[in-house]
Protein backbone atom coordinates (compact mmCIF):
# COMPACT_ATOMS: atom_id res chain seq x y z
CA UNK A 1 0.00 0.00 0.00
CA UNK A 2 1.35 3.59 -0.79
CA UNK A 3 1.15 5.11 2.70
CA UNK A 4 3.63 2.45 3.93
CA UNK A 5 6.80 4.29 4.05
CA UNK A 6 10.65 3.92 5.21
CA UNK A 7 9.37 4.89 8.98
CA UNK A 8 7.29 1.65 8.53
CA UNK A 9 10.41 -0.38 8.83
CA UNK A 10 10.38 -0.80 12.98
CA UNK A 11 6.89 -2.00 12.53
CA UNK A 12 7.28 -5.01 10.00
CA UNK A 13 10.54 -5.87 11.58
CA UNK A 14 8.68 -6.77 14.81
CA UNK A 15 5.24 -7.80 13.49
CA UNK A 16 7.49 -10.23 11.47
CA UNK A 17 10.06 -11.01 13.83
CA UNK A 18 6.40 -12.08 16.22
CA UNK A 19 6.03 -14.02 13.46
CA UNK A 20 9.19 -15.67 13.33
CA UNK A 21 8.58 -16.53 16.88
CA UNK A 22 5.38 -18.16 15.96
CA UNK A 23 7.47 -20.43 13.16
CA UNK A 24 10.33 -21.20 14.88
CA UNK A 25 9.25 -23.85 17.37
CA UNK A 26 6.86 -25.13 14.23
CA UNK A 27 10.99 -25.87 12.57
CA UNK A 28 12.43 -26.77 15.62
CA UNK A 29 9.99 -29.60 15.75
CA UNK A 30 9.73 -30.31 12.21
CA UNK A 31 13.77 -30.96 11.77
CA UNK A 32 14.54 -32.48 15.48
CA UNK A 33 11.88 -34.97 14.81
CA UNK A 34 14.14 -36.19 12.34
CA UNK A 35 17.35 -36.02 14.81
CA UNK A 36 18.87 -37.63 17.71
CA UNK A 37 19.61 -36.40 20.63
CA UNK A 38 23.05 -35.35 20.33
CA UNK A 39 22.09 -33.83 17.39
CA UNK A 40 19.10 -31.76 18.79
CA UNK A 41 21.70 -30.55 21.81
CA UNK A 42 24.36 -29.68 19.53
CA UNK A 43 23.18 -27.65 16.76
CA UNK A 44 19.45 -27.21 17.73
CA UNK A 45 18.67 -24.90 14.59
CA UNK A 46 20.25 -27.25 11.76
CA UNK A 47 18.75 -28.87 9.01
CA UNK A 48 18.27 -32.86 9.93
CA UNK A 49 20.93 -35.00 7.97
CA UNK A 50 18.58 -37.60 7.14
CA UNK A 51 15.15 -38.00 6.76
CA UNK A 52 14.62 -41.44 8.48
CA UNK A 53 11.11 -41.76 9.96
CA UNK A 54 12.56 -43.56 13.14
CA UNK A 55 11.57 -41.02 15.81
CA UNK A 56 7.78 -41.49 14.38
CA UNK A 57 7.78 -45.39 14.28
CA UNK A 58 9.39 -45.11 18.08
CA UNK A 59 6.92 -42.51 19.12
CA UNK A 60 3.99 -44.93 17.82
CA UNK A 61 5.84 -47.67 19.77
CA UNK A 62 6.50 -45.84 23.54
CA UNK A 63 3.33 -43.40 23.58
CA UNK A 64 0.89 -45.77 22.17
CA UNK A 65 0.27 -43.26 19.78
CA UNK A 66 -1.85 -44.98 17.12
CA UNK A 67 -4.38 -45.72 18.99
CA UNK A 68 -3.94 -42.29 21.04
CA UNK A 69 -5.28 -40.73 17.65
CA UNK A 70 -7.84 -43.61 16.80
CA UNK A 71 -9.38 -42.47 20.42
CA UNK A 72 -8.68 -38.79 19.64
CA UNK A 73 -10.85 -39.27 16.32
CA UNK A 74 -13.23 -41.46 18.38
CA UNK A 75 -13.97 -38.50 21.24
CA UNK A 76 -13.96 -36.02 18.36
CA UNK A 77 -16.24 -37.31 16.35
CA UNK A 78 -18.51 -38.39 18.75
CA UNK A 79 -18.65 -35.48 20.71
CA UNK A 80 -19.13 -33.26 17.37
CA UNK A 81 -21.89 -35.70 16.57
CA UNK A 82 -23.83 -34.79 19.82
CA UNK A 83 -23.02 -31.39 19.74
CA UNK A 84 -25.23 -31.15 16.28
CA UNK A 85 -28.14 -33.50 17.24
CA UNK A 86 -28.73 -31.64 20.76
CA UNK A 87 -27.56 -27.80 19.40
CA UNK A 88 -29.33 -28.35 15.79
CA UNK A 89 -33.16 -29.14 17.31
CA UNK A 90 -32.11 -26.16 20.07
CA UNK A 91 -31.77 -23.24 17.80
CA UNK A 92 -34.24 -24.56 15.77
CA UNK A 93 -36.48 -24.24 18.65
CA UNK A 94 -35.14 -21.38 19.81
CA UNK A 95 -35.06 -19.01 16.87
CA UNK A 96 -38.76 -20.13 15.94
CA UNK A 97 -40.15 -19.46 19.24
CA UNK A 98 -41.68 -16.05 20.56
CA UNK A 99 -42.52 -17.22 23.56
CA UNK A 100 -40.98 -16.32 26.85
CA UNK A 101 -40.08 -19.88 27.99
CA UNK A 102 -37.52 -19.53 24.97
CA UNK A 103 -36.40 -16.74 25.63
CA UNK A 104 -35.29 -17.49 28.98
CA UNK A 105 -33.64 -20.48 27.54
CA UNK A 106 -32.10 -18.53 24.85
CA UNK A 107 -30.61 -16.32 27.88
CA UNK A 108 -29.37 -19.10 30.06
CA UNK A 109 -27.48 -20.72 27.08
CA UNK A 110 -26.16 -16.97 26.68
CA UNK A 111 -24.94 -17.17 30.29
CA UNK A 112 -22.76 -20.30 29.82
CA UNK A 113 -20.58 -18.32 27.89
CA UNK A 114 -19.12 -16.51 31.55
CA UNK A 115 -18.87 -20.15 33.66
CA UNK A 116 -15.92 -20.73 34.00
CA UNK A 117 -15.66 -24.81 33.11
CA UNK A 118 -12.78 -25.09 34.62
CA UNK A 119 -13.56 -24.18 38.51
CA UNK A 120 -16.12 -27.47 38.14
CA UNK A 121 -12.95 -29.82 37.49
CA UNK A 122 -13.52 -31.48 40.76
CA UNK A 123 -17.54 -31.75 40.37
CA UNK A 124 -17.30 -32.85 36.93
CA UNK A 125 -14.50 -35.65 38.22
CA UNK A 126 -17.56 -37.06 41.29
CA UNK A 127 -20.05 -36.60 38.25
CA UNK A 128 -17.99 -39.24 36.10
CA UNK A 129 -17.61 -41.34 39.01
CA UNK A 130 -21.18 -41.45 40.15
CA UNK A 131 -21.81 -42.04 36.45
CA UNK A 132 -19.74 -45.02 35.98
CA UNK A 133 -18.22 -43.59 33.32
CA UNK A 134 -14.92 -42.65 35.01
CA UNK A 135 -11.86 -43.46 33.18
CA UNK A 136 -13.81 -43.70 30.06
CA UNK A 137 -13.73 -42.00 26.37
CA UNK A 138 -17.57 -42.06 27.09
CA UNK A 139 -17.94 -39.85 29.65
CA UNK A 140 -16.04 -37.15 27.52
CA UNK A 141 -17.86 -37.80 24.61
CA UNK A 142 -21.08 -36.55 26.57
CA UNK A 143 -19.19 -34.24 28.43
CA UNK A 144 -17.53 -32.15 25.58
CA UNK A 145 -20.96 -31.18 23.81
CA UNK A 146 -21.85 -29.88 27.21
CA UNK A 147 -19.16 -27.22 27.52
CA UNK A 148 -19.89 -26.40 23.69
CA UNK A 149 -23.60 -26.06 23.82
CA UNK A 150 -23.70 -22.39 24.94
CA UNK A 151 -21.66 -21.27 22.12
CA UNK A 152 -23.17 -23.58 19.27
CA UNK A 153 -26.53 -22.63 20.24
CA UNK A 154 -26.40 -19.22 20.55
CA UNK A 155 -24.21 -19.23 17.32
CA UNK A 156 -26.89 -21.53 15.23
CA UNK A 157 -29.86 -20.02 16.50
CA UNK A 158 -28.59 -16.70 15.06
CA UNK A 159 -28.47 -18.34 11.43
CA UNK A 160 -31.28 -20.30 11.57
CA UNK A 161 -33.23 -16.32 12.07
CA UNK A 162 -32.31 -15.75 8.33
CA UNK A 163 -34.56 -18.31 7.21
CA UNK A 164 -37.82 -16.28 6.11
CA UNK A 165 -40.81 -17.74 7.42
CA UNK A 166 -42.52 -18.07 4.09
CA UNK A 167 -40.45 -21.13 3.70
CA UNK A 168 -41.71 -23.09 6.20
CA UNK A 169 -45.33 -21.85 5.14
CA UNK A 170 -45.44 -23.26 2.06
CA UNK A 171 -43.85 -26.16 3.09
CA UNK A 172 -46.53 -26.66 6.05
CA UNK A 173 -49.00 -26.29 3.56
CA UNK A 174 -47.28 -29.23 1.48
CA UNK A 175 -47.80 -31.25 5.28
CA UNK A 176 -44.09 -31.27 6.42
CA UNK A 177 -43.85 -32.02 10.07
CA UNK A 178 -41.74 -29.76 12.29
CA UNK A 179 -38.81 -32.00 11.93
CA UNK A 180 -39.32 -32.57 8.17
CA UNK A 181 -38.62 -28.23 8.77
CA UNK A 182 -35.97 -28.36 10.28
CA UNK A 183 -34.18 -31.14 8.08
CA UNK A 184 -34.87 -29.71 4.75
CA UNK A 185 -35.26 -25.96 5.02
CA UNK A 186 -33.53 -25.29 8.77
CA UNK A 187 -30.56 -26.70 8.12
CA UNK A 188 -29.63 -26.54 4.35
CA UNK A 189 -30.26 -23.03 4.97
CA UNK A 190 -28.03 -22.39 8.36
CA UNK A 191 -24.95 -24.81 6.70
CA UNK A 192 -22.14 -22.21 6.87
CA UNK A 193 -23.33 -21.62 10.62
CA UNK A 194 -23.13 -25.53 11.04
CA UNK A 195 -19.75 -25.66 9.40
CA UNK A 196 -18.86 -22.52 11.73
CA UNK A 197 -20.14 -24.66 14.66
CA UNK A 198 -18.29 -28.02 13.72
CA UNK A 199 -14.82 -26.41 13.14
CA UNK A 200 -14.56 -24.44 16.15
CA UNK A 201 -15.63 -27.42 18.17
CA UNK A 202 -13.30 -29.72 15.88
CA UNK A 203 -10.42 -27.90 17.46
CA UNK A 204 -11.66 -27.57 21.35
CA UNK A 205 -12.17 -31.17 21.04
CA UNK A 206 -9.13 -32.09 19.48
CA UNK A 207 -6.95 -30.20 21.39
CA UNK A 208 -9.00 -30.67 25.12
CA UNK A 209 -5.96 -31.64 27.33
CA UNK A 210 -7.25 -30.90 31.29
CA UNK A 211 -10.71 -32.91 31.65
CA UNK A 212 -9.37 -35.54 29.54
CA UNK A 213 -6.40 -35.77 32.14
CA UNK A 214 -8.67 -36.18 35.09
CA UNK A 215 -11.65 -38.53 33.68
CA UNK A 216 -9.82 -40.34 31.35
CA UNK A 217 -7.01 -40.55 32.59
CA UNK A 218 -3.64 -42.59 31.93
CA UNK A 219 -4.75 -45.86 30.26
CA UNK A 220 -3.19 -46.31 27.21
CA UNK A 221 -6.31 -47.97 25.88
CA UNK A 222 -8.49 -45.01 26.39
CA UNK A 223 -6.48 -42.27 26.39
CA UNK A 224 -6.09 -39.29 23.66
CA UNK A 225 -3.29 -38.18 22.02
CA UNK A 226 -3.13 -35.03 24.30
CA UNK A 227 -2.83 -37.37 26.72
CA UNK A 228 0.06 -39.48 25.49
CA UNK A 229 1.69 -36.49 24.74
CA UNK A 230 3.65 -35.68 27.82
CA UNK A 231 3.90 -38.78 28.96
CA UNK A 232 6.62 -38.80 26.76
CA UNK A 233 8.58 -36.20 28.80
CA UNK A 234 10.89 -38.02 31.65
CA UNK A 235 12.64 -37.02 34.12
CA UNK A 236 15.38 -39.53 33.87
CA UNK A 237 16.10 -38.23 30.07
CA UNK A 238 13.48 -37.37 27.79
CA UNK A 239 13.99 -38.51 23.94
CA UNK A 240 13.27 -35.33 22.46
CA UNK A 241 13.14 -36.71 18.44
CA UNK A 242 10.63 -38.85 19.88
CA UNK A 243 9.05 -36.36 21.68
CA UNK A 244 9.27 -33.45 18.85
CA UNK A 245 7.93 -36.58 16.26
CA UNK A 246 4.78 -37.13 18.44
CA UNK A 247 4.28 -33.24 18.88
CA UNK A 248 4.75 -33.63 14.85
CA UNK A 249 1.87 -35.75 14.94
CA UNK A 250 -0.66 -34.47 17.14
CA UNK A 251 -0.81 -31.02 15.07
CA UNK A 252 -0.94 -33.00 11.59
CA UNK A 253 -4.51 -33.11 11.71
CA UNK A 254 -5.23 -29.56 12.73
CA UNK A 255 -2.86 -28.12 10.02
CA UNK A 256 -4.17 -30.05 7.26
CA UNK A 257 -7.65 -29.02 8.50
CA UNK A 258 -6.34 -25.34 8.83
CA UNK A 259 -4.94 -25.31 5.27
CA UNK A 260 -7.50 -26.65 3.47
CA UNK A 261 -10.41 -24.65 5.30
CA UNK A 262 -8.18 -21.48 6.08
CA UNK A 263 -10.90 -18.81 5.30
CA UNK A 264 -13.95 -20.85 7.25
CA UNK A 265 -11.51 -21.56 9.96
CA UNK A 266 -10.49 -17.98 10.41
CA UNK A 267 -13.75 -16.66 10.42
CA UNK A 268 -15.05 -19.52 12.71
CA UNK A 269 -12.47 -18.91 14.98
CA UNK A 270 -13.09 -15.23 15.33
CA UNK A 271 -17.25 -15.11 15.55
CA UNK A 272 -16.35 -18.34 18.61
CA UNK A 273 -14.37 -16.03 20.35
CA UNK A 274 -16.01 -13.01 20.49
CA UNK A 275 -19.42 -14.88 21.07
CA UNK A 276 -17.93 -16.28 23.73
CA UNK B 1 -27.55 -8.24 20.26
CA UNK B 2 -29.75 -9.62 22.96
CA UNK B 3 -27.80 -12.92 23.17
CA UNK B 4 -25.13 -12.11 24.97
CA UNK B 5 -26.37 -10.05 27.72
CA UNK B 6 -22.64 -8.93 28.85
CA UNK B 7 -20.84 -8.39 25.61
CA UNK B 8 -23.95 -7.49 23.80
CA UNK B 9 -22.96 -3.84 22.82
CA UNK B 10 -19.43 -4.89 21.88
CA UNK B 11 -19.97 -7.23 19.29
CA UNK B 12 -22.67 -5.56 17.78
CA UNK B 13 -20.65 -3.69 15.21
CA UNK B 14 -18.91 -6.93 14.32
CA UNK B 15 -21.98 -8.80 14.28
CA UNK B 16 -21.08 -12.14 12.09
CA UNK B 17 -24.65 -13.18 11.93
CA UNK B 18 -26.02 -12.08 7.87
CA UNK B 19 -27.39 -8.56 7.78
CA UNK B 20 -30.40 -10.88 6.46
CA UNK B 21 -30.64 -12.26 10.42
CA UNK B 22 -30.99 -8.46 11.31
CA UNK B 23 -33.68 -8.34 9.37
CA UNK B 24 -35.57 -11.40 10.29
CA UNK B 25 -35.37 -10.30 13.75
CA UNK B 26 -36.94 -6.92 12.62
CA UNK B 27 -39.72 -8.55 10.84
CA UNK B 28 -40.51 -10.54 13.77
CA UNK B 29 -41.12 -7.18 15.95
CA UNK B 30 -43.35 -5.58 13.27
CA UNK B 31 -45.79 -8.71 12.59
CA UNK B 32 -46.55 -10.60 15.48
CA UNK B 33 -49.04 -12.16 13.70
CA UNK B 34 -46.79 -14.21 11.04
CA UNK B 35 -44.16 -14.72 14.83
CA UNK B 36 -47.24 -16.28 16.15
CA UNK B 37 -48.33 -18.65 13.03
CA UNK B 38 -44.43 -19.38 12.92
CA UNK B 39 -43.79 -20.91 16.55
CA UNK B 40 -46.15 -23.88 16.15
CA UNK B 41 -44.48 -26.46 17.84
CA UNK B 42 -41.33 -27.30 19.03
CA UNK B 43 -40.17 -25.18 21.86
CA UNK B 44 -39.63 -28.93 23.75
CA UNK B 45 -36.64 -29.54 21.06
CA UNK B 46 -34.62 -26.82 23.02
CA UNK B 47 -35.40 -29.14 26.13
CA UNK B 48 -32.71 -31.93 25.92
CA UNK B 49 -29.60 -29.45 25.34
CA UNK B 50 -30.62 -27.65 28.07
CA UNK B 51 -30.62 -30.57 30.08
CA UNK B 52 -27.29 -31.22 29.48
CA UNK B 53 -26.42 -28.63 29.67
CA UNK B 54 -27.56 -28.17 33.18
CA UNK B 55 -26.23 -31.33 34.02
CA UNK B 56 -22.97 -31.59 32.70
CA UNK B 57 -22.08 -27.51 33.28
CA UNK B 58 -24.49 -25.24 35.56
CA UNK B 59 -24.66 -28.69 38.39
CA UNK B 60 -20.73 -28.65 38.47
CA UNK B 61 -20.81 -25.78 38.97
CA UNK B 62 -22.99 -24.97 41.70
CA UNK B 63 -21.48 -27.98 43.44
CA UNK B 64 -18.20 -26.54 43.69
CA UNK B 65 -20.13 -23.68 46.37
CA UNK B 66 -21.29 -26.77 48.41
CA UNK B 67 -18.11 -28.33 48.53
CA UNK B 68 -16.46 -26.03 49.68
CA UNK B 69 -18.43 -26.03 53.44
CA UNK B 70 -17.43 -29.29 53.16
CA UNK B 71 -14.58 -31.11 55.62
CA UNK B 72 -13.45 -33.82 52.98
CA UNK B 73 -10.13 -35.04 53.48
CA UNK B 74 -10.48 -37.38 51.03
CA UNK B 75 -12.26 -39.26 47.73
CA UNK B 76 -12.82 -41.87 50.71
CA UNK B 77 -13.13 -40.37 53.94
CA UNK B 78 -16.23 -39.42 55.39
CA UNK B 79 -17.57 -35.95 55.17
CA UNK B 80 -18.95 -33.51 57.25
CA UNK B 81 -20.42 -29.84 56.96
CA UNK B 82 -17.36 -27.35 57.91
CA UNK B 83 -18.79 -23.94 57.34
CA UNK B 84 -16.55 -21.11 56.40
CA UNK B 85 -13.85 -23.46 57.80
CA UNK B 86 -12.01 -23.89 54.40
CA UNK B 87 -12.32 -20.66 53.82
CA UNK B 88 -10.61 -19.90 57.23
CA UNK B 89 -7.72 -22.36 56.36
CA UNK B 90 -7.38 -21.51 53.00
CA UNK B 91 -6.99 -17.41 54.03
CA UNK B 92 -4.28 -18.28 56.58
CA UNK B 93 -2.42 -20.34 54.18
CA UNK B 94 0.98 -18.44 53.31
CA UNK B 95 0.84 -21.10 50.10
CA UNK B 96 -2.30 -20.09 48.97
CA UNK B 97 -1.34 -15.86 49.08
CA UNK B 98 1.73 -17.49 47.40
CA UNK B 99 -0.56 -18.23 44.71
CA UNK B 100 -2.73 -15.50 44.80
CA UNK B 101 0.49 -12.83 44.45
CA UNK B 102 1.55 -15.37 41.36
CA UNK B 103 -1.49 -15.37 39.55
CA UNK B 104 -1.62 -11.48 40.33
CA UNK B 105 1.99 -10.82 39.01
CA UNK B 106 1.01 -12.91 35.87
CA UNK B 107 -1.66 -10.90 35.18
CA UNK B 108 -0.15 -7.53 35.82
CA UNK B 109 2.76 -8.58 33.49
CA UNK B 110 0.88 -10.54 30.85
CA UNK B 111 -2.27 -8.91 30.22
CA UNK B 112 -0.96 -5.17 29.58
CA UNK B 113 1.80 -6.62 27.33
CA UNK B 114 -0.03 -8.84 25.46
CA UNK B 115 -3.30 -6.77 24.74
CA UNK B 116 -0.99 -3.68 23.62
CA UNK B 117 0.97 -6.09 21.19
CA UNK B 118 -1.58 -7.12 19.73
CA UNK B 119 -3.56 -4.17 19.24
CA UNK B 120 -0.56 -2.41 17.78
CA UNK B 121 0.24 -5.73 15.57
CA UNK B 122 -3.70 -5.85 14.69
CA UNK B 123 -3.22 -2.32 13.54
CA UNK B 124 -0.26 -2.94 11.40
CA UNK B 125 -2.35 -6.37 9.58
CA UNK B 126 -5.21 -4.17 9.20
CA UNK B 127 -3.14 -1.50 7.08
CA UNK B 128 -2.79 -4.54 4.56
CA UNK B 129 1.09 -4.44 4.51
CA UNK B 130 2.99 -6.35 2.23
CA UNK B 131 2.61 -9.98 3.04
CA UNK B 132 -0.29 -9.55 5.43
CA UNK B 133 -2.04 -12.72 4.24
CA UNK B 134 0.68 -14.63 4.89
CA UNK B 135 1.28 -12.55 8.48
CA UNK B 136 -2.38 -13.57 8.90
CA UNK B 137 -2.52 -16.97 8.82
CA UNK B 138 0.69 -17.58 10.71
CA UNK B 139 -1.09 -15.30 13.49
CA UNK B 140 -3.53 -18.59 13.83
CA UNK B 141 -1.23 -20.58 14.98
CA UNK B 142 -1.25 -20.46 18.33
CA UNK B 143 -5.08 -20.60 18.21
CA UNK B 144 -4.89 -24.23 16.80
CA UNK B 145 -2.71 -26.13 18.85
CA UNK B 146 -3.06 -27.70 22.11
CA UNK B 147 -1.75 -26.78 25.49
CA UNK B 148 0.11 -30.03 25.65
CA UNK B 149 2.02 -28.92 22.18
CA UNK B 150 2.26 -25.54 23.34
CA UNK B 151 4.02 -26.87 26.47
CA UNK B 152 6.15 -29.09 24.54
CA UNK B 153 7.51 -26.28 22.50
CA UNK B 154 8.54 -24.25 25.93
CA UNK B 155 9.62 -27.70 27.90
CA UNK B 156 11.98 -27.89 24.61
CA UNK B 157 12.63 -24.83 24.38
CA UNK B 158 13.51 -24.11 27.97
CA UNK B 159 15.08 -27.34 29.43
CA UNK B 160 18.71 -27.49 30.17
CA UNK B 161 19.68 -29.17 26.84
CA UNK B 162 17.02 -26.79 24.91
CA UNK B 163 16.70 -24.48 22.27
CA UNK B 164 17.36 -21.51 24.21
CA UNK B 165 20.38 -22.80 26.22
CA UNK B 166 21.51 -24.04 23.17
CA UNK B 167 21.62 -20.32 21.11
CA UNK B 168 22.97 -18.80 23.72
CA UNK B 169 26.24 -21.29 23.89
CA UNK B 170 26.39 -20.68 20.47
CA UNK B 171 26.49 -16.81 20.77
CA UNK B 172 29.24 -17.45 23.38
CA UNK B 173 26.59 -16.50 26.07
CA UNK B 174 26.86 -19.80 27.88
CA UNK B 175 27.36 -18.42 31.44
CA UNK B 176 23.66 -17.21 30.73
CA UNK B 177 22.71 -20.06 30.44
CA UNK B 178 19.89 -21.82 33.03
CA UNK B 179 17.76 -24.21 34.12
CA UNK B 180 14.92 -21.79 33.40
CA UNK B 181 11.58 -24.07 34.45
CA UNK B 182 13.53 -25.27 37.78
CA UNK B 183 14.87 -21.69 38.88
CA UNK B 184 12.34 -19.68 41.14
CA UNK B 185 13.54 -16.46 39.36
CA UNK B 186 12.65 -17.77 36.04
CA UNK B 187 10.21 -20.52 36.39
CA UNK B 188 7.00 -18.05 36.97
CA UNK B 189 8.48 -15.76 34.09
CA UNK B 190 8.41 -18.80 31.53
CA UNK B 191 4.62 -19.42 32.33
CA UNK B 192 4.03 -15.60 31.38
CA UNK B 193 6.32 -16.41 28.74
CA UNK B 194 3.87 -18.84 27.35
CA UNK B 195 0.92 -16.79 27.71
CA UNK B 196 2.21 -13.90 25.70
CA UNK B 197 3.68 -15.93 23.29
CA UNK B 198 0.61 -17.55 22.57
CA UNK B 199 -1.63 -14.69 23.84
CA UNK B 200 -0.53 -12.05 20.61
CA UNK B 201 -1.37 -13.62 17.90
CA UNK B 202 -4.72 -15.09 18.34
CA UNK B 203 -5.98 -11.55 19.59
CA UNK B 204 -4.22 -9.33 17.24
CA UNK B 205 -6.17 -11.25 14.78
CA UNK B 206 -9.14 -11.15 16.57
CA UNK B 207 -8.71 -7.00 16.70
CA UNK B 208 -7.76 -6.62 13.07
CA UNK B 209 -11.00 -8.25 11.82
CA UNK B 210 -12.80 -5.89 14.18
CA UNK B 211 -10.27 -2.87 12.73
CA UNK B 212 -11.19 -4.10 8.79
CA UNK B 213 -14.61 -2.91 9.47
CA UNK B 214 -13.60 0.38 10.59
CA UNK B 215 -13.88 3.10 7.47
CA UNK B 216 -10.86 3.66 5.93
CA UNK B 217 -11.89 7.33 5.57
CA UNK B 218 -11.47 7.67 9.13
CA UNK B 219 -7.77 7.00 8.76
CA UNK B 220 -7.47 8.50 6.06
CA UNK B 221 -8.67 12.03 7.09
CA UNK B 222 -6.79 12.02 10.10
CA UNK B 223 -3.48 11.50 7.95
CA UNK B 224 -4.51 14.14 6.07
CA UNK B 225 -4.58 16.57 8.83
CA UNK B 226 -1.42 15.26 9.53
CA UNK B 227 -1.76 13.03 12.27
CA UNK B 228 0.93 10.14 11.51
CA UNK B 229 0.13 6.12 12.34
CA UNK B 230 0.97 6.41 16.29
CA UNK B 231 -1.50 9.15 16.77
CA UNK B 232 -4.45 7.61 14.28
CA UNK B 233 -3.53 4.56 15.57
CA UNK B 234 -4.28 5.53 19.53
CA UNK B 235 -6.36 8.34 19.45
CA UNK B 236 -8.35 7.79 15.99
CA UNK B 237 -8.92 3.87 16.04
CA UNK B 238 -8.81 2.87 19.40
CA UNK B 239 -11.49 5.19 20.60
CA UNK B 240 -13.68 3.75 18.12
CA UNK B 241 -13.31 -0.21 18.74
CA UNK B 242 -12.32 0.14 22.69
CA UNK B 243 -15.65 -2.00 23.15
CA UNK B 244 -14.20 -4.41 21.33
CA UNK B 245 -11.00 -3.61 22.62
CA UNK B 246 -12.37 -4.93 26.21
CA UNK B 247 -14.09 -7.94 25.11
CA UNK B 248 -10.81 -8.79 23.59
CA UNK B 249 -8.90 -8.25 27.03
CA UNK B 250 -12.14 -10.17 29.14
CA UNK B 251 -11.00 -13.02 27.08
CA UNK B 252 -7.47 -13.22 27.41
CA UNK B 253 -8.20 -12.65 31.63
CA UNK B 254 -9.80 -15.51 31.70
CA UNK B 255 -7.87 -17.95 29.62
CA UNK B 256 -4.86 -16.31 31.95
CA UNK B 257 -6.54 -16.98 34.92
CA UNK B 258 -7.90 -20.46 34.33
CA UNK B 259 -5.99 -21.53 31.80
CA UNK B 260 -2.51 -21.42 33.89
CA UNK B 261 -3.36 -24.43 35.53
CA UNK B 262 -2.62 -26.23 32.41
CA UNK B 263 0.58 -24.53 31.50
CA UNK B 264 1.69 -24.85 35.22
CA UNK B 265 0.93 -28.32 35.73
CA UNK B 266 2.88 -29.28 32.33
CA UNK B 267 5.95 -26.98 32.91
CA UNK B 268 7.01 -26.53 36.40
CA UNK B 269 3.94 -28.09 38.75
CA UNK B 270 4.44 -25.36 40.30
CA UNK B 271 8.10 -25.29 41.67
CA UNK B 272 10.58 -25.43 42.61
CA UNK B 273 8.69 -24.98 46.23
CA UNK B 274 5.63 -22.99 45.31
CA UNK B 275 7.07 -20.48 43.45
CA UNK B 276 5.68 -20.72 40.37
CA UNK B 277 1.88 -21.93 41.89
CA UNK B 278 -1.20 -20.10 40.40
CA UNK B 279 -4.42 -20.34 41.97
CA UNK B 280 -6.15 -22.40 39.40
CA UNK B 281 -3.21 -24.82 40.08
CA UNK B 282 -3.63 -24.41 43.42
CA UNK B 283 -7.36 -25.78 42.81
CA UNK B 284 -6.11 -28.42 40.92
CA UNK B 285 -3.28 -29.66 42.98
CA UNK B 286 -5.15 -29.61 46.28
CA UNK B 287 -7.83 -31.88 44.76
CA UNK B 288 -6.11 -34.34 42.68
CA UNK B 289 -2.57 -34.47 44.09
CA UNK B 290 -3.08 -33.96 47.93
CA UNK B 291 -6.64 -34.45 48.11
CA UNK B 292 -8.01 -31.86 50.35
CA UNK B 293 -11.02 -31.31 48.23
CA UNK B 294 -12.82 -28.75 50.57
CA UNK B 295 -9.76 -26.66 50.54
CA UNK B 296 -9.26 -27.08 46.61
CA UNK B 297 -13.04 -26.13 46.19
CA UNK B 298 -12.44 -23.10 48.69
CA UNK B 299 -9.74 -21.72 46.74
CA UNK B 300 -11.88 -22.14 43.61
CA UNK B 301 -14.87 -20.08 44.63
CA UNK B 302 -12.04 -17.30 45.05
CA UNK B 303 -11.06 -17.90 41.75
CA UNK B 304 -14.58 -17.60 40.73
CA UNK B 305 -15.17 -14.56 42.18
CA UNK B 306 -11.99 -13.05 41.31
CA UNK B 307 -13.38 -13.76 37.36
CA UNK B 308 -16.65 -12.31 37.82
CA UNK B 309 -15.01 -9.05 39.71
CA UNK B 310 -12.24 -8.95 36.93
CA UNK B 311 -14.46 -9.32 33.65
CA UNK B 312 -16.78 -6.61 35.58
CA UNK B 313 -13.80 -4.22 36.26
CA UNK B 314 -12.49 -4.53 32.64
CA UNK B 315 -16.02 -4.46 31.38
CA UNK B 316 -16.03 -1.02 33.05
CA UNK B 317 -12.89 0.39 31.98
CA UNK B 318 -13.35 -0.26 28.36
CA UNK B 319 -17.02 0.37 28.11
CA UNK B 320 -18.05 2.92 25.37
CA UNK B 321 -18.07 6.45 26.51
CA UNK B 322 -18.58 8.86 23.86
Amino acid sequence: MKRIRLSWLPAHVLAWGYAALLLVPLYYFLASAFKDNGAIFSSPLALPTSLSPGNFTRAFELGGLGKAVANSALVTVGGLAVTLFLALPASFALARSTGRAAKMMERAFSLGFLVPTFAALFPTFLLAAATGLFHTRTFMVLLLPATAMPLSVVLLTQFMRTVPPELEEAARMDGAGTLAVLRHIYAPISMPGIAAVVLLNFLNFWNEYLYSLIIIGPDPDQRTTQLALPTLVSTSGTDYGVLTAATVLTLLPVYVVYTVLQRRMQSALITGAVKM
Amino acid sequence: MSTAPVLGTASQPADPSPPAARGARADRGRGSRRGSRRAQGGTWLAVPALVWYVVFMVGPVLAIFVIASLHWPGMLQPRSFAGLDNYRTVLDDPVFWQAFRNTLTQLAIALPVMMVCAYMLAYYVAQRPPGHRVLRYLLFIPGLISTPAKAMFFYAALSPDGLVNGVLRDLGLGSLAKVWLADSGTALYAIIALDIWAGIGFTAVLIAARLGSVSEEIGEAAQLDGAGHWRTMWSIHFPIIRDYFGVATMLQFLWTLFGSAQHVLLLTQGGPGNASSTLSFLVYQRAFLQADLGYSQAVGVFLFVLGLVGMLLIRRAFRQNH
